[in-house]
């Protein structure tokens, strides 16, 4: 793995590719379709190069040729249904292993691929040469569910009329899902890249655009690009539509595309671009790699940004207007992101999954630094804050974030994360929240680096990748100097060590190599005697998503004469630190006290403790640990270190401190705060936060009116007539925003019967009543939309009599008010729409939390037909939040199952995305407790989902396990019914059980021996088939036999086992479903193959492909097994063994399609005797084993 | 005494003609409803003096109108005659003229006033004489000076001949200006909503009164970005209010894309929170031309050869 090497870094497979053109001819939106062609020219690097594997999924397959000779192919991908149809496994350890397996056996970065083509034997002699050979692929693409997305709007005109476009996009590697590829990051090649698109459309692709040709018939042209950079396939990309083009008029090589109408929008967006550009390389001190940069802003997009090489596609929804404020930070924080990755993540790609960090880190990173320089400091430090807490709180709560996973030996039972339900293995099986935690922690690692080596070395470390990577992408492949574009961990840490000399080793090897944060707890005690801070710092390490810690600690004490830091020492068994005081206390009471920054300002003291000197202590202040500390200091301290500590991130602990100490004097400190236009406008707003919580804790003592209220009205009401509001004027921002805030944090405000004071609320209503935007130059929809915030934060609870019906007649007054202001706004932005609908965002919300009090009837058909197609995306996902909410409360089944039809079949991605993860974070019922809506169709069904009805992408099936884990967690689903056996063996409270559910199954059941029979045989049955699946890369085949007997190596509670009788009935209802489905897929694969075997090349080889292929669909148990054997004697070189299974099939070549059909009817009674068994048969009981048994 | 006679007469026929079924409730009304009961009477028992023991309900209403004709016309005359002389009350003598001039023979009027047969007639119900409504007074109505004698009229009200002075100020109180643009946007727009809700589909909140809260209904659209993502027209129009009253020479108000572009400069003053943003430079359209963007090539023809 060391990039220094010249050879580079070892290529799992058999040959090494150069060059790759891809060539769509057609695009037709109207179908929906693709057709095209790729040319892989490739090195072997084996003598008997006799088989390539490539990466293709979903696509149509037409012919293969390699250098001109028709090649026969398989074409087989078990990510399609992980487990196979026939298990009746539920559990999800199961599951995931089986996924991990089934991802491996066609994983490039292993060698694999779902496509495996055999190299015509008359090119083999070659092989001794080495001569290069040309793999040419015809494809097609119908209908993808994957990799290509198309927008057809259902209006009049033509395509381009109708503003239709299609683009390309994924999770991860995922080209596949559109071309044949070797979809790897570590694979590099340059790209020919042709387009042929209506004469009306734009193809925007990676590298440059040498020519447009019309075609003959001038309807038509041709987009050539060339990339001449070597590129990872699954950094290419494509956006065809018709597009408005912008050229960037301070960088001309620029080029943005937009949808039609929204030029001006682009215009104004894109105006700052050139800054991140310029700030990008003057850090970096080097050019943008490539010679052009295409930004493409598209609808219905996958993410918010994804990067490709040399272009970037954006969701059209971050355009804005001058007239938006909200917006304009976030769309350029997205633009610059984007830009980050261009360097590292598209120009220079990673060597393996376990490298990612790096690159997500490296761009993570200095994408914090364009913040830094953008935003300020304090936005900044906010920021590393924020991502600190979410690390912090994500690890704590699911588990450890390993960045750089190590699969010692292939051996799945070291996996690293077992507090994990998916593996983390490859980057297909992770869940998108556990990756968004991975980015995070990946930067935030970075900027520990930072810290330790200095900017100017970490800069001089991407400087020193980025030139290695240039100088190496202008040679010929022939170098071998490609691999120098590969980051790898290895060869990022010795840079590090060479650039700046030292060992960061300790560093890596705590954040890096292995998973947790560090919890601290802090506590100080001043021993006056000695004038000696006595500091106590314990850590819990042993909850889940902890780490021990131990090395230097920064502690920095504020006291009368001035700030002094210390470095502790954390070690194993010492707590304790003592801290020498540096100024007696209340020495010089007159004088000025000097803070960290130098400044020196006057402070009262009589709040503070006459006999100590120290104004407040903070542990680790520059954030240089990954952690969380809960640290206990008196609340004076807090509050000096609010109003009088610099620092924005000090300053948030501490109001998140004050929120305990709810005193007069705090609540002095934060109005202070709020007051002060010189701080930072985010800790003013989350002031207001805790303003509010502390005036509900003081309620019974609170003097004066509402907290906040003459504040609001001293900065933003008129000076003649308090009670009005000013006329909007929003050229100050940050007034702006602690204008937009403080009504929604008093709104929080309750009295002593626990509702919202009567005078907040009318405050509130007068706010929008007098709201006034006709002389402001910026848009007001955000403001309105948090007005509206305010009003929801005001509900409580109605209070309901006998459950009565919720009537217009009985509604609460308040209420009444509160719902002609939702109703008119809903109203006004059906005639005026605000921008993003953000006014109908939060009446949606406001709605839904009105029904949730009780105050209005709890009813879903509003929020679903706001959640139909057609609404904007921010819309329906308000609206869907909602019905998500509704199925919880309401324990909806109709519900449920409407949602859950949404996510196999709405049309945007994103939005089956967020369905999903809204119903892990809001499930309609846990494991934990019992609930009418769990029962076994549901488990079915969403086994289904992740099985099979996901299988087109990678982020949904992971959303899918994430719901799955959520609602029934690792093991067998406590809603099935259990084992018709006599004792349950309960082995946690180690005692034997009868069977309660036996009396009530064995009436209806008729027999009473049979389902015990069925069961049992199903056990057999699902152990075979899940025992390779767990050993699918470690497992040689003899320990696939021995490992059959022992039952459930999986699953790891014995218990289980008996509670493996599955759902006979409703598992075969969809097994036949997907049994069609497998043969649909089945059919059109052999109809290509019967054309291009039987027609044109009407001899031999063409069989061959089949006879591997069809026991493959055929034989419920086999796939996996099949599958492990070749994952893993490509991995450890297992040759004999690939020969050996190789050589059986070509000696039962001929026999198969006999026995294939033999079998397949022997399956199908198989089920219909299952089917019946349930019910009367007692001797099919013994016979439903399935074939793979016999194997 | 003419004046309201003759306004009342027209009134009155509109009102009898509009139907009885409205209860006339003004006292002004009352008052003449009286008089004209009287007249109906008097009419009545002339026509049993002359014999008649019935008569049309239409027939004694034409009587009646053609004896208030005559009795109006004396009283117009009459007051006409006495202000010709430089009189602002009627004497005996105006009516004797003017009885004389719509030739009637005065000398009869004694004798037939002491006929034998003549009927008498109760006095018509005391009622109110209506209140003549006061003209508005609108200011002290000066005095009459030394030399114009008391009895002639009055001089009129000030602000009829010398100025008309203003009461309040017009409204321009922050607090009500605020007030009122508040409440008329609001009224504005909730009658537009309603409107909308009662013309088009709309939800409701809840099932037993679905007229309360209406909600026009959710209509998706086939490009829902558009709508989201421009700037309205109101919005875009406010905008260039504003700009029109900060700098008052932009009278370009067609061409909303360059208002948009101008804006940003604008934008930028304040940068606390935001980056600058760098406003479109002005000159670059023209440059525009020059750009050699491969995008902006134009489309080659196909070549002769033909691709495989």
């Amino acid at each position: 793995m060391n990039r220094k090497k010249d050879k580079g870094f070892e290529s799992p497979r058999p040959y090494k590719l150069t060059h790759q053109v891809v060539c769509i001819n057609n695009i037709n939106f109207q179908r929906k379709s693709v057709i095209g062609y790729v040319e892989l020219t490739i090195f072997p690097t084996v003598v008997n190069l006799n088989r390539i594997k490539l990466n293709s999924k979903q696509c149509r397959i037409y012919r293969v040729r390699v250098n001109d000779l028709e090649a026969p192919f398989i074409y087989n991908d078990p990510t399609l249904e992980v487990c196979h149809h026939e298990s009746k496994q539920r559990n999800l350890n199961y599951f995931s292993s089986a996924c991990t397996a089934a991802v491996s056996a066609v994983d490039p970065d292993a060698g694999n691929g779902e496509l495996s083509i055999k190299v015509p034997s008359e090119l083999w002699k070659q092989g001794d040469e080495m001569k290069v050979l040309k793999v040419y692929i015809e494809f097609s693409l119908d209908q993808p569910k994957g990799g290509l997305h198309f927008v057809v709007p259902d209006v009049e005109g033509s395509m381009a009329e109708r503003a239709a476009h299609v683009f390309s996009f994924g999770n991860q590697n995922s080209t596949r899902f559109w071309f044949p590829c070797v979809d790897s990051y570590s694979e590099l090649c340059t790209w020919k890249l042709e387009f042929t698109v209506d004469a009306s459309m734009v193809a925007v692709s990676c590298g440059d655009l040498m020519e447009t040709v019309y075609t003959h018939d001038m309807r038509k042209k041709t987009f050539h690009y060339m990339l001449p950079i070597p590129t990872a396939a699954p950094n290419i990309s494509l956006a065809v539509g018709p597009f408005e083009i912008l050229v960037d008029p301070y960088m001309h090589e620029v080029t943005h595309f937009c949808l039609p109408q929204l030029l001006p929008l682009l215009k104004h967006s894109m105006s700052y671009l050139h800054e991140i550009f310029e700030f990008y390389e003057e850090i970096l001190t080097c050019r943008y790699p490539y010679s052009c940069f295409k930004t493409v802003f598209v609808d219905e997009a996958y993410v918010q940004v994804s990067s490709y090489a040399s272009m970037s596609i954006f969701s059209t929804n971050l355009l804005h207007s001058g007239l938006i404020i909200d917006q304009t930070p976030l769309t350029r924080r997205c633009l610059a992101q984007a830009l980050a990755q261009q360097f590292f993540g598209c120009f220079i790609s990673r060597m393996s999954w376990s490298d990612e960090w790096v690159l997500k880190g490296i761009s993570g990173y200095i994408y914090g630094l364009y913040l830094k320089k953008t935003f300020g400091v304090n936005e900044y430090r906010h920021w590393i804050k924020q991502e600190l807490d979410k690390i912090v709180d994500y690890e704590l709560k699911i588990g450890g974030v390993l960045l750089h996973p190590t699969f010692s030996g292939g051996k799945e039972k070291d996996n690293p994360t077992p507090h994990l339900h998916f593996s983390i293995r490859h980057p297909h099986t992770l869940s998108w929240e556990y990756y968004k935690m991975f980015q995070c922690k990946a930067h935030l690692v970075m900027r520990l680096i930072e810290n330790r080596i200095s900017m100017e070395f970490m800069l001089q470390v991407f400087n020193k990748l980025l030139s290695l990577a240039s100088t190496a992408s202008s040679q010929k492949y022939q170098s071998h100097m490609w691999s120098q574009m590969l980051v790898s961990t290895s060869g990022f840490l010795k840079s590090i060590s060479n650039v700046s000399g030292k060992d960061i080793g300790p560093l890596i090897k705590q954040w890096v190599d292995q998973s947790g944060v560090v919890k601290f707890f802090g506590s100080f005690a001043f021993n006056r005697k000695r004038n000696v801070l006595e500091l106590e710092i314990r850590q819990d390490y042993t909850s889940s998503g902890t780490q021990k810690y131990v090395g230097p600690i920064k502690v920095t004490v504020q006291e009368l004469d001035g700030s002094f830091n210390h470095t502790l020492q954390i070690e194993e068994n010492s707590l304790k630190h003592d801290i020498p005081c540096h100024s007696k206390s209340r020495r010089n009471k007159k004088k000025k006290i000097p803070l960290m920054n130098g400044e020196e300002v006057d402070m009262d003291l009589s709040a503070m403790d006459a006999d100590s000197p120290l104004l407040w202590i903070r542990i680790d202040p520059d954030m240089s640990i990954m952690r969380k500390v809960e640290f206990e200091q008196a609340d004076f301290m807090w509050q000096y270190q609010l109003r009088y500590e610099r620092d924005v991130v000090a300053q948030e602990e501490a109001i998140h401190a004050l929120e305990k100490f709810p005193t007069p004097a705090s609540r002095l400190a934060l109005t202070d705060i709020l007051e002060q236009d010189q701080c930072f406008y985010k800790v003013r707003m989350q002031a207001c936060f805790c303003l509010s919580k502390i005036a509900n804790s003081m309620m019974s003592t609170w003097t004066g009116p509402p907290a906040m209220k003459s504040l609001f009205t001293r900065m933003f009401c008129c000076k003649s007539c308090p009670n009005i509001v000013k006329t909007n004027n929003f050229i100050n921002f940050q007034s702006y925003f602690l204008q937009k805030t403080m009504p929604v944090a008093m709104a929080l405000l309750r009295d002593v019967q626990n509702l919202c004071p009567k005078e907040v609320l009318n405050f509130i209503l007068d706010l929008i009543k007098y709201n006034d935007n006709r002389k402001n130059k910026f848009s007001d929809n955000y403001y309105r939309a948090e007005l509206i915030d305010a009003l929801t934060n005001s509900l409580t609870p109605a209070i309901s009599i006998n459950n009565e019906v919720r009537t217009v007649d009985n509604l609460n007054a308040d209420v009444r008010l509160i719902l002609e202001e939702i109703t008119r706004f809903l109203n006004m932005e059906k005639l005026l729409p605000s921008y993003r609908n953000t006014i109908t965002v939060s009446c949606l919300r406001a709605i839904r939390m009105l029904q949730r009090n009780g105050h209005i009837p709890s009813d879903p058909s509003l929020f679903k037909l706001y959640a139909q197609y057609g609404h904007f995306v921010d819309v329906r996902i308000a609206a869907l939040e909602a019905v998500v909410d509704y199925t919880r409360v309401d324990r909806s089944y109709g519900e449920l199952q409407w949602l859950l039809e949404l996510v196999q079949n709405d049309p945007v991605h994103y939005i089956r995305h967020k369905i999903l993860s809204m119903m892990a974070k809001n499930p309609p019922f846990t494991k934990a407790a019992d609930s009418p809506l769990c029962n076994e169709a549901l488990v079915d069904q969403l086994w289904k989902l992740m099985n099979s009805g996901t299988s087109h992408d990678w982020r949904l099936r992971c959303d899918a396990v994430n719901l799955y884990y959520t609602l029934f967690g690792l093991t067998r689903p406590s809603c099935l019914p259990l084992p018709e056996l006599g004792l349950v063996l309960n082995l946690k409270e180690k005692k034997a059980v009868l069977n309660p559910t036996i009396k009530s199954e064995q009436g209806p059941g008729g027999s009473e021996v049979t389902p015990t029979m069925t069961s049992t045989s199903t056990l057999e049955e699902e152990h075979v088939v899940m025992e390779p699946a767990m050993s699918g890369v470690a497992m040689a085949p003899q320990g696939l036999k021995r490992k059959a007997e022992t039952p459930l190596g999986s699953s790891p509670e014995p218990g289980q086992v008996m509670q493996e009788e599955p759902s006979v009935k409703v598992s075969v209802k969809s097994r036949e479903e997907e049994d069609i489905d497998m043969e649909t897929v089945h059919d059109s694969q052999a109809f290509i193959y019967h054309h291009l075997n039987m027609l044109e090349r009407p001899s031999t080889p063409g069989k061959e492909p089949s006879s591997v292929e069809q026991p493959m669909l055929s034989m419920p148990g086999t796939p996996m097994p099949i599958l492990s054997k070749e994952s893993m004697s490509s991995k450890h070189g297992d040759h004999h063994h690939h020969h050996h299974h190789h050589h059986e099939h070509k000696k039962k070549k001929k026999k198969h399609k006999h026995k294939h059909k033999h079998k397949h009817k022997h399956e199908s009674k198989d089920k219909d005797r299952d089917s019946r068994a349930f019910s009367n048969s007692p001797a099919s009981g013994r016979s439903i084993r399935s074939p793979s048994l016999s194997d | 005494m003419a004046d309201p006679t003759m306004m009342g007469s027209g009134y009155l026929n509109s009102g009898n003609r509009s139907g009885g079924s409205k209860a006339c409730t003004s006292p002004s009304e009352n008052y003449q409803l009286a008089r004209r009961r009287t007249l109906q009477v008097v009419v009545s028992s002339l026509l049993t003096e002359c014999g008649f023991e019935s008569a049309e309900k239409a027939a004694v209403e034409t009587l009646t109108e053609m004896i208030q004709s005559y009795i109006t016309e004396v009283g117009r005359c009459a007051k006409a005659n006495c202000e010709h002389t430089a009189r602002s009350t009627p004497t005996l003598s105006d009516v004797v003229i003017t009885l004389v001039e719509m030739g009637f023979n005065v000398d009869t009027l004694p004798v037939y006033a002491k006929r034998s047969q003549r009927m008498v007639i109760t006095a018509p119900p005391v009622t109110n004489a209506p209140l003549v409504p006061k003209a508005l007074m609108a200011g002290q109505k000066r005095i009459h000076p030394a030399h114009i004698p008391s009895h002639f009229p009055e001089f009129p009200d000030p602000h009829t001949y010398i100025k008309t002075p203003t009461f309040r100020e017009p409204v321009s109180d922050y607090q009500v200006v605020r007030e009122k643009a508040a409440s008329q946007r609001r009224d504005v727009e909730r009658a537009l909503t309603r409107f909308m809700a009662k013309t088009g589909e709309t939800q409701s909140l809840f099932k037993d009164d679905i007229s309360a809260f209406p909600l026009i209904a959710a209509q998706p659209s086939s490009i829902p970005y558009l709508s989201a993502l421009l700037p309205s027209e109101l919005e875009l129009q406010s905008l260039e209010e504003t700009d029109s009253s900060e700098q008052d020479d932009q009278t370009d108000t067609e061409n909303n894309a360059s208002n948009i572009i101008q804006d940003d400069p604008g934008a930028d003053k304040e940068n606390a929170v935001l980056p600058p943003g760098g406003g479109m430079p002005s000159g670059k359209a023209n440059e525009e031309n020059m750009i050699d963007n491969p995008y902006l090539r134009p489309v080659k023809k196909p070549k002769v050869r033909r691709k495989k």
